[in-house]
Order: C-alpha cells, then structure tokens, then sequence
C-alpha cells in the first residue's frame, strides 16, 4: 500500500475499525478491515459493490459485522447500534421517502431524536437549498430527495457525520455547494466519512482519501499524496500494437513504475514530476517507435485508481 | 412516531365506523329475525353449523344474537381482514418501499421502532372492537319487541370484546411476524387471508370444523362467556401467550435484519 497515512493518534480517532468483517451468504462483502479516521473529511472511494456502503452501514449499526470491532466517536459498535446514531448523523445512499409526507414533516421524521435544534437547523438548510417544504415529497426530484437528507444530516451537532454518496445525482453547481458547506463542517471539528464513486469530486474537497475493492481497503493516502502521484503518472499510446516486453524493458528502469498496459498503450509512474529525463531516455530508446500521444501531470483520479488497480466503472 | 400514529388511527376510525355501521343495522334488524326465526332455520337446513348458530340464538336471545352478528360475524370477517391489513405491511412494507434504511437509521432502538408500530397496530385492531361493543346497549334499547326494549349487559359485552381483541390479536401477530421476517407484504397479505379464509370456510363443515381456528371465537364460546359471567383463562393466557411468542420472535429477527 504505496503512501499509507500514518494512523492518527489513538485519541484523535473519531473512528476506529479492528478486523472488521461482513460476509452476505458466500459473498465477501468486507474482508478484514482495519482503519483509524480523524477529523476532516474523508473520501470512501471505489466501484460499485467494493464494500463501502457496507463499511458504512456496519459504522452506524445497520448491518451487524460477522466479526471485528468498531468505535465511532468513542462510542463502541454494539447491539443495533443506537448508542453510536446518536453520536453519529448518516445519510444512506438509497433514497426512498415516504410520498405522503411533506418536505418539513419528513425533515421531523428523519430527525426523530435529535432534538429541537436540529429540526430548526435542517429547515434553514432546506431553505437556503430553495426545496419546497410545504409540499408532499411524491412531487419532489431525485435531486431534491437528496438535498432534503443532505439538509437533514448536517443538521444535528453530532461529532462524526457519514454520507453514502450525498452527490449522486445533482447537478454541478449544487455538488459544489454541498463539498463547500461539507468543508465548513469539518473546518469546525466534525469528521465526515464520504462516499462517492464520483471521483472528480472528492479528491478536492478530501483531506483523505481511502480506495476500496472488492471488500478490501486498496489505498489509504493523503489528498495531497495522491496528487502528487498522479502529477507523476504518463500515458502513452501508439497508433500500433506495440511490443509491450521492448516497452518495458527500455522504460521501466530508473524509479520508473509500470502502471498499466494494453496492446497500444502504457501508464508510467514516473520517479518525478519532472518528466525530461524520462522524455530523455524515451528519445534515446530506437527499439521503441515514437509515441502517438505522451500525457503527464493531468490524469484525473479515475484513471489513475484505474492504472493502479485496474478496478474499471468508478 | 407521529405520522405512524395518524396512519393507524385513520385505519382505526375505518374499522370502526364499517364495524359500528354493521352493528347498527344487525341490531335494528333483530326484531325481525326474532320473528322469522322458524324460518330462517328452515333456510339454515343445509349448513347444519348455521342452524346450531339459530337454535342457540333461539334459546338465548340477544345476547346470542348480538355475540353472533357482532363478534362471530362482524369481527371475525372484517376484523380478520383488519389484523391482516394493520400488520402485513408493518415491517416488510419498509423494505419493499426501500424506506427501511433511513427508518432505522435514525437515533431509535430497534426494540422500541417495532414495539411502538406492533403495540399501535394491536390498539388499532382491539379498540374499535371494544367501543362497537360498547355502543350495542344503547342501540339495543332503541329497539323493542312487543312493546318490551331490549336490552344486555354492558359487562357481558365487554367480556366478549376482549375475546375476541385478543383472538384477532393472534392472527395480528402472526401477521406482523410475518412481516418483521418478510420483504414482499403483498404476499404476506395473501397468505394471511387466503389461510383465514381456509380457516374460515372449514369451520362451515361439519365433520371438520373442530380444526378451524374459528370456534375459538365462535357464538358458543360468546355463550360460555355470557352464562359463567367470566373469561375463560385458558383461552386468553392461550391467545396471549401465542402474540407474546409472535412479537418476540418478531424482535428477534428484526433485530438482526439487515436494511
């Protein structure tokens, strides 16, 4: 695991993953996780099916873990988990209201237990989103669904907040709203716990940024880490097949990392962000034909996780 | 809590108004079955459960009257069809719905989110069966026969109110069991009142009738009631100890499901 975050010290851990596992009938759906999150904002990144929601579910005591342990904002996971949702605000990924309730009504449902401040709060959220409180929720977007649970989950003055995928399905500029407000949040203390598949998104509002795979955790590095790495990564591609063997042993030499490649291309983590003395020695490589294209420096968070991992469909 | 106490109180009001309408118009007839009992009773030939039910009524009078149209007849079809609709979709009504997951996501134990919903569901199935019930004195004294108002006991009443809550609390209770374990209410739905039904249907045969769960609330045992003056013990530690087993593994179970 290349630039692993040192875990924060123990204290500072608004939460805390021992061997955490979860099995759905022969499915693994986590396989032994191990995680220490501080404040800030932390991004749960990777496909479709790699285990997020099920971390996240297991943190606020939906789902029961096979085995493993959990503390969240220094309470430990047990029983159905209420001692922890009180502690902890959350927003599932899947959005199924009740159609009958209107907007202000499924905000006082959605906050049941949480106090009178929490419902003044999430009504001005609500409100400085522009959702129609006074009207049934049957009549609302999937955007606006999603704005009346954001609007809810940041409403009580909890510690550590977790949000499965809040951004998913809106459109540009209310994303950028939410990670602005998000970033306000966890200026002030609260740890947010991010999920998202959206990758051009969460890489700039995350202190943290941790990929999942398949039930594992793949990557745990630092926002600024990552870009550093991907700032050192090179694409190139050719207009033939290429001799991927000649490819590599004249590149991959150096502190030069092979990456990923196909029949007419190949990803490179190069040993700096200076890419002439690899363009150097790629001038100087005759068994190599020139490249069609040469990328470096601007690869976005997907493809990188994708030539790293070759975990494709985030 | 709130929006659960307003659906189940709309589907109480329904259930009592269709059942206290029922009633009303049971009672202002009865004067006139009284009257043509004799042949009612010939009509009843073929379903010799239906003339048993008349000589009984026969015998005793109102009070049997009351116990057969009100409890056996009224109770036992509409409340059957109520215990089912208040529970079937309780808890797999969530999951089908995909509410399940912000429902318990919020701060409320488990325990508590499904006792509130079962202990509502069983007050909406019972109450409007206790105050039909205790409107039928003041419907019968509206009503006479030959210049004599008639009139029952508001005890007796009762005591066969509760019952038969609680005997419909038994067929709730499976239902909602059904629905803490379950994600497809319709089906459940279906199950319920198709085995109802069944139930219902071999109660009317003679030969097989002791296998229906129906003569645990049928008009003998409104009689029995009415002549010892008393609830029989052992039926109702029955009916109630079969609900506590139902909620309990109810409980179980949703404890342990997974949104």
């Amino acid at each position: 695991m290349p630039d692993t975050v040192s875990p924060p010290a123990a204290e500072l851990a608004h939460i805390q993953v021992a061997g955490l596992t979860r099995r759905f009938g022969p499915k693994v759906a986590l396989h032994p996780i191990d995680l220490e999150i501080g404040s800030g904002i932390t991004g749960l990144l990777g496909p479709n099916g790699s285990g997020k929601s099920t971390l996240m579910r297991i943190l606020v005591g939906l789902v029961r873990p096979d085995a493993g342990t959990a503390t969240v904002a220094g309470v430990r996971l047990a029983g159905d988990g209420t001692a922890v949702r009180k502690k902890v605000a959350y927003m599932p990924g899947e959005m199924h209201l009740y159609g009958e309730l209107t907007g202000a009504q499924h905000l006082d449902w959605l906050l049941r237990g949480r106090g009178r401040q929490a419902r003044r709060r999430a009504r001005e959220g609500a409100e400085a989103l522009e959702l129609p409180l006074d009207r049934k929720v049957r009549g609302y977007s999937h955007g606006m669904k999603r704005q009346l649970c954001f609007a809810a989950a940041m409403a009580p003055d909890v510690p550590v907040r977790i949000l499965d995928e809040p951004t998913d399905g809106l459109d540009p500029s209310r994303r950028s709203k939410f990670l602005e407000q998000l970033t306000r949040d966890a200026a002030s203390g609260v740890s947010i716990l991010l999920s998202s598949h959206h990758f051009g998104e969460v890489d700039r509002a995350c202190d943290r940024l941790i990929f999942m795979s398949e039930g594992e955790l793949v990557a745990d590095e630092t926002a600024s880490s990552v870009a550093d790495r991907a700032r050192r990564v090179a694409h190139l591609s050719w207009s033939c097949d290429i001799d991927r063997e000649a490819v590599e042993r004249a590149l991959v030499s150096h502190g030069v990392q092979l990456l990923h490649s196909g029949d007419k291309e190949v990803s490179l983590l190069l040993e700096s962000p200076d890419p002439r003395p690899f363009l150097s020695r790629l001038a100087a490589a005759p068994e190599i034909d020139a490249p069609q294209t040469i990328e470096y420096g601007r690869i976005s968070l997907q493809e990188f996780y994708r030539d790293l991992y070759g975990v494709e469909g985030c | 809590m709130r929006r659960e106490l307003r659906q189940y109180a709309i589907f109480a009001l329904g259930f009592f108004v269709v059942l206290e309408a029922m009633l009303a118009i049971a009672i202002r007839w009865w004067p006139s079955f009284a009257e043509n009992v004799g042949s009612l009773k010939n009509l009843s030939r073929p379903i010799p459960m239906l003339t048993e039910m008349i000589d009984l009524i026969e015998a005793r009078g109102v009070g049997a009257y009351v116990a057969a149209q009100h409890f056996f007849k009224g109770c036992n079809t509409l409340g059957v069809a109520a215990a089912v609709l208040f529970a079937y979709s309780a808890i797999a009504g969530e999951a089908h719905r995909g509410t399940m997951e912000q429902w318990l996501a919020r701060p409320v134990s488990r325990t508590r989110l499904l006792t509130e919903r079962y202990l509502l569901g069983f007050a909406a199935c019972a109450l409007p069966i206790l105050l039909t019930s205790a409107t039928a004195p003041f419907l019968l004294a509206r009503v006479e026969i030959e210049g004599v108002a008639q009139t029952m006991e508001l005890s007796d009443l009762m005591r066969g109110a509760v019952h038969e809550s609680l005997f419909l609390g038994t067929i709730y209770s499976l239902t909602f069991l059904l629905s803490a374990v379950g994600s497809e209410p319709l089906k459940i739905a279906f199950i319920m009142m198709f085995a109802s039904i069944f139930e219902f249907a071999i109660y009317m045969v003679e030969t097989i009738t002791h296998y229906s769960v129906f003569r645990l609330a049928d008009i003998e045992t409104f009689d029995q009631i009415n002549v010892s003056d008393a609830l029989s013990m052992r039926a109702i530690l029955g009916f109630v100890v079969f609900s506590i087993v139902c909620y309990l593994v109810a409980l179980r179970a949703f404890a342990r499901r997974v949104p």
